[in-house]
C-alpha cells in the first residue's frame, strides 16, 4: 500500500492547482437541477402528493426524499468514477503512462490513492448539493447513523470496483467519453436513482441488480429515508460489497493486459 | 547481465474496416544480444531498425513474441515486477514526467513508485537535480520548464531507483551540448560504478566515445557487432584526404596520380586547386611528400578516417550515402 497515499498527496497538489470550477458547477448543476425539476413537479403537477404506486414501488412515499437521496449518490458515481476510471486514460494522454508501468509499483494501491483523494472532492460536493436541496424545503429525516456509514462504505467500494475494469477499457480502447457515458446511462436507467426499478421489466432489473450501485442505493435509501437499522439493510449491503469486490477483481486483472496494449498501440516512439 | 535469446517482437497490422489487414511487422527478428553490467553496450541502426522495441522488450513494457529475454537470470515475463526495480528507462523527447507538480515533486513521486527508502530518498533527489542541473527549477512546474530541462527531470526521473541496469534510447536528444557532454560522463561513471548500460543514439561520436561494444541492427536483424573501432576497420571504408594548393603546379597532378587512389580534383572558395583522394590506407603521409617533392606549396592538408557512421551506413545498405561524403 505504499504508492497510495504518495498517490493521493500527488493528486492533491494537483487538483488545488488546477481545480476546475466548472465541473463543479456543472455537477452541482446536474445534481440541483434533479431535485429542482422533482420538487416543481412534485408540486405543480402532482399537487403534493406521490401516487400510491410509486409508495408500493419505492418503499417509501416520500418522492422528494427520494429523488434527492438518488441525486446525491447520482452524483457521488458519477464523480468518483470520472476520477478513479479515467485516471489512467489521463496518464496516457499525458504521456506518463509508460513510466507509471515502469515502476514497480501495484497498481491498486495506486487507484486507492487516487479513490481516496476523489472521495475528498467529491464529498464536499455532495455535501453543498444536499445543502441546497434542504434551502429549498426538501425535508430529510434523520438518517440511521450506523447504517447510513456502513451504506456509505459500501457504496464507496461499489463505485470504486466498478471504475476499475472501466480504466482497463479505457486505455486498452483508447477512448473514455463513449465508454463513461454508456455506464452512466444504463446506471441512470437501471440502478434506481430517479425511479424504482421496480417500474422496469424483469430482464433489465436484473441487469440493474448485476450493479453494485443498485444495492447501494437501496442501502442508503433505507438508511436515510427509513431509518432503518443495520439489521436491515444488511443484506443490501452484503450483496452490493460482493458484487463491487468481484468487479474489482476482475478490473485489477484485466489492468496488465490493458497497459500492454495501450503501450503496444502508443505507437512508435 | 542482461541476455536476449532470439528475440522477436511483431506488431500487428492495423486491421481496417472491411479491408484485410496488412502483413504484420517483425519490428524485433530474432535478436541475440547481451549487456554485461559495468559497461556502456550501443545499440546501433537506421530508424526503423528496431532499435526502440528492443529497449521496451527489456524494459518490460512490451513483452516479446518469442524468445526470450534474462536479466540477471529473470525472465522479463514471469518476474517483470522484480526486473522493474533492478532497471530504468530514459528515453529522449518523451513526457515522461508529470507537467502539473514541480520537478522535486515529481522525483519525489516516482521515488515512491520505486520504494526508495525514505532515509535515502531526500538526498538522492538533491544529488540529482544537482547532476541535471536543475537545483534552481526544483520548485517550478514542469509545465513552465523548456523541453531540455524536461529531458533533463526525465534523466534524473530514470535514475531515481540507482538501477542496475540503464537503457538510454537517444537519452541526448534536444539536449544543449554542456548537458549532453555532462550525461556522457554520468553514463560513463555510472558504467565504471557496476551499472550495465545500453545506449541508442543517432550522434555517433557519442557512442563511440562511451561504448566498448556495439550491435549493428536492421529491419531487427544484427548485422554486426564488435567495438566501434573494428566496426569501422572491418567494413573497409576509404580515408579520405584533402590537400589544398596555394596555387596551380602542373606537376603536382602527375605525382598524385603516380600514388594509385582514386582521387578528384577541384578548387577551394578562394579558387585554390584542391585535391581529394580515397584510399583503404591513410595515404597522407606520402601524399603530402610526393606534392612537395613535385614543386607544389601545401595550404591545408585534412585526414578524415571512416567513422562509425560510414561503418553504419554500408552495414545497413545504403552505399549512395557512403560514396556522398
Ligand atoms: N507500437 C507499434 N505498433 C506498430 N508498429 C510499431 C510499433 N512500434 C514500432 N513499430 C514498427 O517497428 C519498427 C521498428 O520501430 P522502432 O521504433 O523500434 O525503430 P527504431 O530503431 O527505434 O527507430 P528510430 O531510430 O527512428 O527511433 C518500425 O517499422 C515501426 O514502424
Ligand atoms: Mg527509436
Amino acid at each position: 500500500m505504499a504508492t497510495a497515499l504518495p498517490t493521493l498527496r500527488r493528486n492533491w497538489l494537483v487538483t488545488m492547482r488546477a481545480y476546475q470550477w466548472t465541473y463543479f458547477v456543472g455537477t452541482l448543476a446536474t445534481g440541483i437541477l434533479t431535485v429542482g425539476l422533482a420538487y416543481l413537479a412534485f408540486h405543480a403537477i402532482g399537487g403534493g402528493r406521490a401516487g400510491g404506486g410509486f409508495a408500493a414501488a419505492a418503499g417509501t412515499a416520500d418522492y422528494l426524499g427520494y429523488v434527492t437521496v438518488g441525486a446525491a449518490a447520482s452524483m457521488f458515481t458519477v464523480r468518483m468514477v470520472l476520477w478513479v476510471a479515467k485516471a489512467q486514460i489521463t496518464e496516457q494522454r499525458e504521456g506518463t503512462l509508460e513510466s507509471q508501468v515502469l515502476a514497480p509499483a501495484r497498481r491498486l494501491p495506486y487507484l486507492v490513492g487516487v479513490g481516496l483523494q476523489a472521495l475528498t472532492t467529491t464529498v464536499v460536493e455532495v455535501v453543498v448539493m444536499l445543502a441546497f436541496a434542504i434551502m429549498i424545503g426538501v425535508r430529510l429525516p434523520a438518517p440511521d447513523p450506523v447504517t447510513l456509514l456502513a451504506a456509505f462504505v459500501a457504496a464507496s467500494v461499489a463505485v470504486f470496483g466498478i471504475s476499475v475494469p472501466l480504466s482497463a477499457i479505457m486505455i486498452s480502447v483508447g477512448e473514455a467519453h463513449i465508454t463513461q457515458n454508456t455506464l452512466f446511462v444504463a446506471m441512470g436507467l437501471l440502478c434506481g436513482f430517479t425511479f424504482p426499478p421496480a417500474y422496469l421489466p424483469d430482464p433489465l432489473r436484473w441487469l440493474g441488480e448485476a450493479l453494485p450501485v443498485t444495492s447501494a442505493l437501496r442501502a442508503l435509501r433505507a438508511a436515510t429515508l427509513d431509518h432503518a437499522p443495520l439489521s436491515v439493510a444488511a443484506p443490501d449491503l452484503l450483496l452490493c460489497l460482493a458484487l463491487g469486490l468481484a468487479y474489482l477483481a476482475v478490473g485489477l486483472r484485466l489492468l496488465g493486459p490493458a497497459e500492454r496494449i495501450a503501450i503496444q498501440r502508443g505507437g512508435s516512439a | 547481465m542482461i541476455v536476449t535469446h532470439e528475440l522477436r517482437k511483431s506488431f500487428p497490422a492495423q486491421r481496417k474496416l472491411f479491408r484485410p489487414a496488412g502483413p504484420a511487422t517483425d519490428a524485433v527478428d530474432g535478436l541475440s544480444l547481451s549487456i554485461p553490467p559495468g559497461a556502456v553496450t550501443g545499440l546501433l541502426g537506421l530508424n526503423g531498425a528496431g532499435k526502440t522495441t528492443t529497449i521496451k522488450v527489456l524494459a518490460t513494457l512490451l513483452r516479446p513474441t518469442s524468445g526470450s529475454v534474462t536479466v540477471d537470470g529473470l525472465d522479463v515475463v514471469d518476474h517483470a515486477r522484480e526486473i522493474r526495480r533492478r532497471i530504468n528507462l530514459i528515453a529522449g523527447g518523451e513526457r515522461m514526467v508529470y507537467a502539473r507538480l514541480t520537478g522535486r515533486e515529481n522525483l519525489w513521486y516516482f521515488g515512491q513508485l520505486y520504494d526508495v527508502p525514505r532515509a535515502v530518498l531526500g538526498t538522492r533527489i538533491d544529488e540529482l537535480l544537482e547532476l541535471v542541473g536543475l537545483t534552481d527549477a526544483a520548485g517550478t512546474l514542469v509545465e513552465r520548464y523548456s523541453r531540455g530541462m524536461r529531458q533533463r527531470l526525465s534523466i534524473a526521473r530514470g535514475l531515481i531507483n540507482a538501477p542496475a541496469y540503464l537503457l538510454l534510447d537517444e537519452p541526448t536528444l534536444g539536449l544543449d551540448a554542456p548537458i549532453a557532454r555532462d550525461l556522457r560522463a554520468v553514463v560513463a561513471n555510472l558504467a565504471r560504478d557496476g551499472v550495465g548500460v545500453l545506449l541508442t543514439s543517432h550522434y555517433l561520436a557519442e557512442v563511440e566515445q562511451l561504448c566498448g561494444h556495439v550491435y549493428v541492427v536492421d529491419h531487427g536483424r544484427l548485422v554486426a557487432e564488435g567495438s566501434p573501432t573494428a566496426l569501422t576497420a572491418g567494413t573497409r571504408l576509404p580515408h579520405t584526404v584533402e590537400l589544398t594548393l596555394a596555387e596551380h603546379a602542373p606537376a603536382v597532378s602527375a605525382a598524385v596520380a603516380a600514388l594509385g587512389a582514386e582521387f578528384e580534383v577541384g578548387v577551394d572558395t578562394e579558387e585554390r586547386p584542391t585535391f581529394l583522394l580515397r584510399s583503404p590506407e591513410d595515404l597522407a603521409g606520402e601524399l603530402a611528400t610526393a606534392v612537395v617533392r613535385a614543386g607544389g606549396a601545401i595550404v591545408r592538408l585534412e585526414v578524415n578516417p571512416p567513422t562509425l557512421e560510414d561503418a553504419i551506413l554500408a552495414m545497413a545498405g545504403t552505399p549512395t550515402s557512403v560514396a556522398a561524403r
